[in-house]
């Protein structure tokens, strides 16, 4: 497979010659862009497989370039914050990032999300053909014909806003979902006490769907920001997140 | 009264005499802009005597009309009482440092019966050393005391005194022809008559019955009962000398009593405002915050005034919902306000510091009659009351003044101690940030030191360099750039809960999901050790700030790692007691000596210093730590583990959700 073209928006030298420099050694092509309008001009020219977004630019907000890509495209996004605040996060997520990375950030760790990039738009590839009613997820599978769910073929029993929440991850596969968007999804509000209900109704459904021989980690918890469920490769299990 | 207040040098202390004299508005005002152009202090006071009880309806409303001017001019209103208004002057200006007096000429006293010097004159020798200015009272002066005579007609004896001074003097003619009879001496119905004008003045309202029956029982007496019978001319030589004598002692025996009566009166009046005062000051004293002081005051003049109140608090520039206190109830209710007139008049006498409401000017659609509870310019909140009537009664007694004034007392003391308190917390936040800044940047330098030399060193001699000495001079970079993370994340941690004046980010976390975040964050030196999470298996959640919890766990862990040996197990685990999850880490470490186990909590504190730089720390971690639980409303507490190690454990309130299926 063609190694992914991925942009880079980032305004601070040293920190783009160190994403730059670790995409070369991984065989990343890449092309970058110092400020948002040059990223919104490159990612319309270029049409990039994945966005490496720095919310602190010097001439827009960063979750405007967003809005601006995704007013044509799907593309992943994987926004950059040096505020280690979650307000902002969350607003970037919302806005239609599918992941974020804190600075400081670890190599390792730019490289795992690209990866988990890198799955989200070879599944939607694979999904882009007849309509399945199948989701299939290392051991996890949906049979959305039927409303089940199977753990390693054994059926889950779980309750309506368990199987609910499992479809809502399920399809956003790779992408970190707020809990606005989640509680808006799944009760159509999104009061305190909706959020506090979701972190409840995820704990037991984690407790489920991940009670297997090796624990594969399906669900990651963000604290203050939402949930997020992983591509399993059978490759490249237990991936450590940030 | 004040005597604390001492003026400094030029310091000028300017006092107004407040009456309900219609000149005393302009007096008032003169004293406001002497106040205004010395930029003095000024203080008003307002003498009551025993006449004052006399003051009409009018003279009431033109006296609190008065006292409002002073008010507004930000005049401090002190009410004093005594028959004598020079000495109560005097003594006032002497105890609190006065150095002008205002006061308009007190043409009434001329008018006495006994004429003693005005007022001003006595005052002028009294206080020697006190600037007087006297503002002479012209062109209102007629008429005002004219009316003033009107008005004393309820001074006048009833019909029922009459009554009673005509059978009194008429027993004690009957005594004397009864004595003069028995033959005794005329000495005795002299004492007679003199006993019966002194039950007279007692029985009877004011002085005119008792000047009258004076009159009456020497005419009797010469009458009836001398020589001559019934008619006014004596034989006797002696007797026009007795007569006399007898009118001036009768005059003195009942204007002395009528006197007494006044005071007792008085005094009786003084006994129940102190009473009351005192009351109201230890029940305010009791009061824990401003709105309890607010509710305390409005019962107590509930009680007093038998009326219902009702009180508005404010906060933050604007006032609250109102709360009624119906008479003889000493719970509050919500006050039922449907059209919103009540809250509107409160509004208006909040935000013009004046009265409103029923009976006044402004708003007297509504119910009640609103008075600002105010100290200065600041206004605390609004008192309502239940009828005008009542203000009028009590406020001309001053006692409702007091009682606000009371209030007000204790809600400036409070806002001044809340004030001296946040300004400790600043100044202890202040020192810490000092102590803190100074800390950071000496110890900041070694690892930058580290940080800056390897990444020099590997840039220009990269080629005489081996592999190996590259690895490692990178490998320090990193862990150095590592420990400033670390750092830098506590730092944020203490500026967000350090300045008092950030809210947490309260919410109910899973407290798994926060715990495995935790222990995501940890060092990478802990690879050598043995770490297990155990959270039980029923999600427990508590109400906390994440992002807080997260960093006193990863310095916990952090700790436990530093000061354990490679291959020590490390338990992190959160359980449920009662209404807590108690969430603790556990080592199996050497522990912590008994004489170290204090000091571990102590800023900048590093354990044993032999550990040197190679582990370094700021000794942030543990005061941290314990802010946070502190902020949390728990306690980190330390303990020993079986068989050696040490424990650090704090309580979180478990969250009950309600779930929504």
């Amino acid at each position: 497979m063609n190694k992914p073209l991925i942009l880079v928006v980032e305004d601070d030298k040293p920190v783009r010659n160190l994403i730059n420099t670790t995409l070369k050694a991984h065989e990343y092509r890449y092309i970058d862009a110092v400020n948002g309008a040059a990223a919104v001009m490159e990612a319309a020219s270029h049409n990039p497989d994945i966005v490496l977004l720095d919310l602190g630019l010097p001439d827009m907000d960063g979750t405007e370039v967003i809005k601006s890509i995704r007013s044509w495209s799907s593309m992943p996004i994987i926004v950059i914050s040096a505020r280690s605040e979650d307000t902002d996060k969350i607003m970037a997520l919302d806005a239609g990032a599918d992941d974020y990375l804190t600075k400081p950030f670890s190599v390792g760790e730019l490289l795992a999300r690209i990866r988990v990039a890198q799955r989200r738009i070879s599944s939607a590839q694979a999904d882009a053909g007849p309509q399945s009613s199948l989701f299939t997820n290392g051991d996890l599978t949906i049979n959305y014909a039927e409303g089940c769910a199977y753990l390693a073929g054994e059926e889950l029993h779980l309750t309506p806003i368990e199987y609910k929440l499992l479809g809502l991850l399920a399809g956003n596969v790779g992408r970190v979902l707020t809990h606005t968007f989640i509680t808006q999804k799944i009760w159509g509000s999104s009061r305190e006490s909706d959020i506090a209900s979701l972190r409840v109704f995820m704990a037991t459904l984690r407790k489920k769907i991940e009670s297997g021989d090796d624990r594969t980690p399906y669900i990651q918890t963000h604290i203050g920001v939402g949930y997020r469920m992983l591509r399993i490769d059978q490759q490249d299990i237990p991936m450590k997140n940030s | 009264m004040r005597s604390q207040k001492q003026p400094g040098k030029g310091r000028e202390h300017i006092l107004v005499c407040l009456s309900s004299s219609p000149s005393n508005e302009r007096i008032v005002r003169t004293a406001v802009n002497m106040a205004a152009v010395f930029g003095s202090q000024l203080t008003a006071l307002y003498v009551e005597t025993p006449n004052g009880i006399k003051l009409s309806d009018k003279d009431v409303d033109r006296l609190n009309s008065n006292i409002r001017i002073a008010e507004e001019a930000g005049a401090n209103i002190v009410r004093s009482h005594g028959e004598d208004i020079p000495e109560q002057i005097a003594e006032f200006a002497r105890l609190s440092g006065i150095t002008k007096i205002v006061i308009g000429i007190n043409s009434g006293s001329k008018k006495r019966l006994f004429s003693k010097p005005s007022t001003t004159e006595r005052l002028f020798k009294l206080v020697p050393g006190i600037d007087i200015h006297v503002i002479p009272d012209t062109d209102t002066y007629r008429s005002y005391h004219e009316k003033k005579k009107v008005l004393s007609r309820d001074v006048l004896p009833s019909w029922k005194d009459l009554a009673i001074t005509f059978a009194l003097l008429a027993a004690a003619t009957g005594i004397g022809f009864l004595f003069q009879r028995l033959g005794f001496t005329e000495a005795n119905i002299i004492t007679v008559y003199l006993l019966t004008v002194l039950l007279i003045s007692i029985l009877t309202r004011g002085y005119i019955c008792g000047v009258l029956s004076s009159v009456s029982s020497v005419i009797l007496f010469n009458y009836f009962l001398t020589e001559p019978r019934l008619t006014l001319r004596a034989y006797g030589s002696g007797y026009p000398v007795t007569f006399a004598i007898m009118l001036l002692a009768s005059v003195l025996t009942g204007t002395l009593a009528a006197k007494l009566k006044a005071q007792a009166k008085l005094s009786a009046r003084d006994a129940f405002r102190t009473k009351l005062l005192f009351d109201t000051n230890r029940a305010l004293q009791g009061a824990g915050d401003d709105l309890e002081i607010l509710l305390v005051t409005a019962s107590q003049v509930s009680k007093l005034l038998e009326v219902d109140t009702v009180v508005f608090p404010a906060e933050d520039g604007r006032l609250n919902d109102g709360l009624l206190f119906l008479t003889g109830s000493a719970e509050c209710i919500p006050l039922d306000d449907e059209t919103g007139t009540e809250k509107t008049a409160a509004e208006w006498a909040y935000t013009n510091k004046n009265q409103s409401g029923s009976g006044k000017q402004t708003l007297k659609k509504a119910r009640y009659f609103y008075i600002p509870i105010r100290s200065g310019e600041y206004v605390y909140g609004v008192l309502g009351m239940g009828s005008a009537k009542g203000e009028r009664r009590v406020s001309e007694n001053g006692i409702l003044q007091s009682v606000l004034g009371e209030c007000a007392l204790a809600l400036e003391n409070h806002r001044n101690a809340k004030g001296r308190e946040e300004a400790a917390v600043i100044a202890r936040n202040e020192k810490l940030r000092a102590n803190l800044l100074r800390a950071i940047s000496h110890d900041l330098r070694t690892p930058l030191t580290s940080i800056s030399g390897n990444a020099e060193a590997l840039l220009s001699n990269s080629d005489q360099l081996d592999e190996e000495t590259k690895k490692s001079l990178l490998a320090d970079i990193g862990s150095d750039a590592g420990w400033l993370e670390a750092l830098v994340e506590n730092l944020l941690a203490i500026t967000r809960i350090g300045d008092g004046s950030v809210k947490l980010d309260f919410s109910d976390q899973v407290v798994e999901d926060v715990l495995s975040e935790a222990l995501r964050h940890i060092d990478k030196k802990a690879a050598d050790h043995n770490i297990r999470l155990d959270c039980g298996n029923e999600p427990l959640l508590a109400r906390m700030d994440a992002r807080l919890i997260i960093q006193v766990m990863v310095n916990l862990v952090n700790n436990a790692v530093k000061y354990t040996p490679a291959g020590s197990h490390i338990t992190v685990s959160a359980s449920k007691k009662e209404e807590n999850v108690i969430i603790s880490v556990a080592d199996d470490g050497p522990g912590i000596p008994e004489k170290m186990k204090d000091k571990v909590f102590e800023m900048f504190f590093t354990g044993d210093n032999s550990i040197g730089d190679s582990r370094r720390s700021l000794g942030l971690g543990l005061p941290l730590c314990r802010s946070i639980a502190e902020a949390h409303n728990s306690e980190l507490k330390l303990s020993d583990n079986a068989p050696h190690g040490c424990v650090f454990s704090f309580a979180l309130p478990i969250s009950e959700v309600d779930l929504n299926e």
